[in-house]
């Protein structure tokens, strides 16, 4: 799939429709920002895509997504240094933008 | 002690209760104590099976089910307003502790702000 | 089908001071459709007088869980509410 025919994304490069993303979506939008993705992503990926499911949100700030990582898969993977190696920048916002999800409410 | 949030006004009708909802987050992002009331109308956002893809908007009750897991520490409901609008523990979402009286669950927490 | 004299369209939850109104100004040969926070009122123990027809708009019973509880309402979808619009003789939007 190339770049072209992704669909449609909004002005920050998040899925307007979070039932369009697909594994690779996922990579095209992760190469975006040179990030290849390991095991350690697709869990994260995945986790979030759940997440959403059951709770119709993606966690709405930086400290609910590694507080909400954390209580799913403990202190290894839920904390900020760790997602920050994963999602350079701002970890829920990039994360978010690869998994197909809303971008969170409350991160600048 | 901690801020308490009070929820009085029916689910989907306007913004003021997701807005509510959303400084509870942030409050318990922050640690800081933060638990909700609902009464009133309100006690209608912790009706199970919500099946919202009609009207367009995302379901309070799940978007409510994340509040635990962000931190918030406690969601009450009225007993007076869940009695009369048939609420009984089997038809509400889990967690939510019943209160006799919400004046009580007030005096308890050292701020109190209603939603909206 | 019937023709209703008055529709009566109430979107308030039974708080509202005005669904109390509403419920008082209905006469029998009256209809009352309850639309978004109005639909709650079908989870009270709300009476209503003998002699008048009572609907629910669907899509706002199903989102606030109480469509199971509509035992003495008609549910209908957009269309019929255009429909029973159409079929009263005058409407009263409270």
């Amino acid at each position: 799939m190339t770049k072209a025919n992704t669909p449609e994304r909004n002005n920050e490069g998040f899925l307007e429709n979070s039932s369009d993303w697909s594994p690779e979506i996922a990579a095209i939008i992760a190469a975006e920002d040179q990030i290849g993705l390991s095991e350690k992503h697709w869990e994260i990926i995945g986790f979030l895509r759940e997440f959403y499911k059951e709770h119709e949100m993606s966690p709405p700030s930086n400290r609910l997504f590694v507080r909400s990582v954390k209580e799913a898969l403990g202190e290894d993977k839920g904390n900020s240094i760790y997602l920050m190696q994963l999602f350079p920048g701002t970890p829920a916002k990039t994360a978010c933008r690869i998994a197909g999800l809303p971008r969170p409410t409350n991160c600048l | 002690m901690g801020t308490l949030i009070v929820i009085d006004q029916p689910p989907y009708g306007t913004w003021a209760g997701r807005e509510a909802l959303d400084m509870a987050f942030s409050l318990a992002a922050f640690d800081q104590p933060v638990a909700l009331l609902f009464t009133g109308a309100g006690v209608n956002w912790l009706r199970k099976s919500q099946e919202t893809t009609g009207i367009g908007q995302k379901s309070v009750e799940k978007n409510l089910s994340a509040a635990l897991i962000f931190g918030v520490e406690a969601l009450y409901a009225d007993a007076t307003a869940c009695a009369r609008y048939g609420l009984v523990p089997d038809n509400m979402v889990t967690g939510v502790a019943m209160a006799e009286s919400s004046a009580e669950v007030m005096r308890q927490h050292s701020h109190t702000a209603f939603a909206g | 089908m019937t023709e209703i004299d008055t529709l009566h369209i109430l979107n308030k939850a039974p708080e509202h001071p005005r669904s109390a109104e509403c419920l008082r100004a209905i006469e029998p040969g009256d209809a009352l459709l309850l639309i978004e926070s109005a639909v709650l009122t079908l989870a009270t123990c709300s009476e209503l007088r003998a002699g008048i027809t009572l609907y629910a708009l669907a899509p706002d019973a199903l989102a606030r869980g109480i469509a199971q509880n509509a035992v003495k309402a008609s549910l209908v979808d957009f269309p019929a509410m255009v429909e029973l619009t159409a079929q009263a003789q005058k409407v009263i939007s409270w």
